[in-house]
């Protein structure tokens, strides 16, 4: 008498292969995102200072009308709207401080979950690769960091267009749309895998937010203390925030805040994706796809 | 006798979604099998018996006190939880001793029925290794033993045979047999009935938060061979094996229209009708392929008790 | 005997000593908890390059007691001390809902409260301890010139005490919110860097809002020097009512925590 075999039935169809198969991950990591209690508040919070550069365009196009608020010449250079500006958005303290709050919320699970659920077999037991997982992980950081980012610099250049009439910004600075989309690629590169990396280094997600939120501060801790006791500049380099600055500065082509060659920074930080990229790689394992 | 545990109209709800309802029940000393599908309500009246959650309405007493904040009655008590978790960390032995440490005993008093305890789970040559590394036989086997360490009279036992291998099941049922005889109430919860039977005959049937039966187990028995059975057969000849049941007062119903070779039989007599099936197989020299009950499950005999 | 056995089970004192004795034991054999220690050593590995730069490469005029001083503001006590605190005082009651492990101490003959402050001595003398031992190595190395002057140690006792104080203060904190919020490292970690950092350059009474302020008050502050803008505006309270604040704190905390832990109702996640 036969055995009912009870194992796994053999489909015989054709495979098809998304061209996309990275996109249900990231926006089920969007939804996530936003089921989380206080997220919408913090990430409305992140965009405070969108709306308040936004405002300061506006004022720039309009100085008669804000003289009472502009009266010192400090205020006034404040709103010339140059790459300065720019710049200023993009490596405000606030802002930096904000986008590490948001990647806590939406990055510190995105792989410790999966870790902590044993899901990343589910994960590999379909038609995806490791790149299709670890890209379809990182579209949620540049998710939600394009919004801090990238398109809040778009939407500043096109203001100031619309609300100056005329093109006459985009013939001032024509390469100004280049360093806002490099810059908002770059941070959200960098970003990204270091939010991965550190999600990827313990199944405990609360571990994993201390962790996310520490080295970035410590980082900065560090460079304040040797800076203080041997006076030398290039201690900068031991802080995220500083290297950011550094990078962001060189992308305006801006004054750099410190004085060490940005290219350093921009390598520190490349150094830590790197880093990142292999840890990532040996931690991530599951079943491979036999194709 | 006397009832150790009695909960009086208890009901308990999770925001809109309903746990358990109005459930009054008197337990007594000895092994009392809850079963239910899954989502039944099982654990949450298990979660409410111990104290872990607070009913909405309603009351349970353990020897007449109430459980809710009443840490001094849980030295009576051992609890084996249906989940998986351990403090992973530590090993099985510092798992049980500290746990006993928490019932005030001395570390020699700790000690000894630590030892006591792991040698029952067959876990002493074990003890010393961290729980991360056990497997899931072994970390069950665990979870049990805490749960008798501290010799209480009442046990209160989740699902303690889910992971378990039939070596172990068996093992593990002999055990929970052995506690009764001592004197001790157990409670204990599964979703497959031959589990509950093999260990006690005094059941609750509970079912969408609600005890629709309670008693003894062969009342349930009975009522679930009342219900027709069908019983699908897969062979070389269907139509010879079906004719030889056909004129039998315990078939209901004959029905060739699933495959070619199949018949699926609807009868009110399951045990009669395996036992006079192998001799027709033998007799008409057929080839038997499959054998098998589409509706003997749980699940199904709960459709049936509640007349879906 | 049995009779006796049962009310010794009772008794607050040997409920909490006894799940301290059971925590402290976990707590050290945790791998996180190595983590962490040598987390707190890192200021012990600067305070060596540091004295190395000094001693070798003559880089610093800073007197090794001026580096020690920053080392404790900048380091243990914007850092350190409420990173170790936010973690482990979360954990008082997280780390059993993450882990499912509730019902394990649930079930047993100890009160909720004795549970809640057993735990948290437990974490908190461990902390402690990766603090203290840090603290008193990096003062040796900063000072090992001047190990014969005794007014040093006067300002390492003081500087030890108050991070020990922060350490009770913001670990009976974040075991209260440990208990009451689902997502509190999230809260834990904006309050910690955030709002604690912010308050404390408000002028008046608004920086008394903030634990670091009783913190800082215990602590000289310098009118002038490179670290003294982490000073900003200290409108200080006296050292003794600071103390008494400080205590008073923890305890409204640590109470607040065992209210919070005897009557809320925590659903494990399946």
């Amino acid at each position: 008498m036969p055995i009912k075999e009870k194992g796994y039935t053999h489909w015989e169809g054709e495979l098809k292969k998304s061209r996309y198969p990275w996109i249900p991950i990231t926006r089920k990591g969007i939804k996530l995102a936003f089921k989380k209690k206080f997220f919408k508040f913090t990430f409305f919070l992140t965009l405070i200072p969108a709306i308040v550069y936004l405002a300061g365009i506006y004022i720039s196009e309009r100085l008669e009308d804000f003289a009472f608020l502009v009266e010192n010449s400090k205020s006034v250079s404040f709103l010339k709207i140059n790459p300065g500006y720019f710049n200023s958005y993009f490596t405000q303290d606030f802002l930096l401080f904000m986008i590490v709050v948001v990647l806590v919320f939406c990055g510190a699970g995105l792989i410790s979950d999966d870790l902590r659920y044993n899901s990343l077999q589910l994960y590999f037991s379909r038609p995806i690769t490791k790149k299709d997982y670890f890209l379809g992980k990182a579209s949620v950081i540049a998710f939600f960091l394009f919004i801090l980012t990238l398109i809040p610099g778009i939407i500043f250049m096109l203001m100031k267009i619309i609300f100056s009439g005329n093109l006459r910004f985009i013939s001032d600075y024509p390469w100004l749309i280049l360093s806002v989309i490099g810059y908002s690629f770059f941070i959200t590169g960098f970003f990204a895998f270091y939010t991965l990396f550190v999600s990827s280094v313990n199944k405990n997600r609360r571990y994993v937010s201390i962790l996310m939120f520490g080295i970035f501060i410590f980082s900065d801790i560090l460079y304040g203390i040797f800076k203080g006791i041997f006076e030398s500049e290039y201690f900068s380099l031991l802080s995220i925030k500083a290297n950011i600055k550094q990078v962001g500065a060189a992308f305006f082509g801006q004054k750099l805040p410190h004085n060490v060659p940005w290219i350093y920074s921009f390598l520190v930080l490349l150094f830590i994706c790197a880093l990142a990229g292999f840890v990532l790689n040996k931690k991530v394992r599951g079943v491979e796809v036999a194709q | 006798m006397k009832a150790v545990i009695m909960t009086e109209k208890l009901s308990k709800w999770y925001g809109n979604i309903l746990g358990l309802s109005d459930v009054t029940l008197d337990i007594e000393a000895g092994i009392t099998g809850l079963l239910g599908p899954n989502g039944a309500g099982k654990s949450t009246f298990l979660k409410l018996v111990t104290g872990q959650i607070k009913a909405n309405i309603g009351s349970v007493r353990i020897n007449g006190e109430e459980v809710r904040n009443n840490h001094r009655l849980f030295s009576k008590i051992g609890f084996c939880p249906e989940s998986d978790s351990f403090y992973e960390e530590m090993t099985g032995w510092e798992f049980v001793t500290g746990l006993l440490k928490l019932h005030g005993l001395s570390s020699s008093e700790r000690e000894k029925k630590a030892l006591k305890a792991l040698g029952i789970v067959d876990l002493e040559k074990n003890k010393d290794r961290r729980i991360k590394t056990y497997s899931r036989g072994m970390r069950q086997r665990l979870k049990f033993a805490q749960a008798i360490a501290h010799e209480p009279e009442i046990l209160i036992l989740d699902e303690p045979l889910n992971g378990l291998d039939p070596l172990g099941r068996r093992k593990l049922i002999r055990l929970i047999k052995s506690l009764r005889d001592e004197g001790k109430t157990v409670i204990v919860s599964s979703h497959v009935l031959p589990e509950i039977e093999a260990m006690t005959n005094d059941i609750i049937l509970i079912h969408q938060g609600k005890i629709f039966a309670q008693g003894d187990i062969h009342y349930i028995r009975d009522l679930i061979d009342a219900h027709p059975h069908m019983i699908s057969v897969k062979c070389s000849d269907p139509r010879k094996v079906a004719s030889r049941f056909i004129k039998e007062d315990f078939i209901l119903n004959i029905d060739f229209s699933s495959e070619k070779d199949t018949f699926v039989v609807k009868t009110n007599n399951r045990d009669e009708f395996f036992s006079r099936l192998p001799r027709i197989f033998i007799e008409e020299n057929i080839d038997v392929k499959e054998i098998t009950s589409p509706d003997d499950n749980l699940q199904a005999v709960f459709d049936y008790l509640i007349g879906e | 005997m049995k009779k006796k056995n049962t009310e010794k089970d009772g008794s607050f004192l040997s409920s909490f000593k006894n799940v301290f004795s059971f925590f402290f034991l976990l707590g050290r054999k945790s791998k996180k908890t190595k983590v962490f220690y040598i987390l707190s050593f890192i200021p012990v590995i600067m305070a060596l390059i540091v004295k190395f730069g000094q001693v070798f490469a003559s880089r610093s005029s800073l007197t090794g007691i001026y580096v020690f001083s920053n080392f404790i503001m900048t380091f243990y006590l914007q850092f350190i001390i409420l990173i170790l605190a936010l973690f482990f005082g979360t954990s008082v009651c997280s780390e059993e809902l993450e882990g499912r492990t509730l019902p394990y101490l649930t079930t047993r003959p100890v009160s909720k409260a004795s549970f809640i402050l057993g735990k948290y001595a437990a974490y908190t003398l461990l902390i402690v301890a990766m603090t203290v031992v840090g603290v008193i190595l990096c003062f040796f190395i900063l000072n090992f010139d001047q190990l014969g002057d005794l007014s040093l140690y006067k300002i390492l006792f003081r500087d030890t005490a108050v991070l020990v104080l922060g350490l009770v203060c913001y670990t009976s904190l974040f075991t209260f919110i440990g208990t009451f919020i689902k997502r509190s490292i999230m809260f834990g970690l904006i309050f910690s860097f955030g709002w604690e950092n912010v308050i404390q350059y408000f002028p008046g009474s608004t920086q008394r809002f903030a634990i670091v302020h009783y913190l800082k008050s215990m602590l000289p502050s310098p009118s002038s020097g490179r670290f003294s803008f982490l000073l900003f505006r200290l409108e200080p309270t006296p050292p003794f009512l600071a103390v008494i604040i400080l205590i008073l704190i923890t305890a409204a905390f640590l109470g607040l925590a065992c209210a919070v832990f005897n009557f809320k109702e925590y659903i494990l996640e399946e």
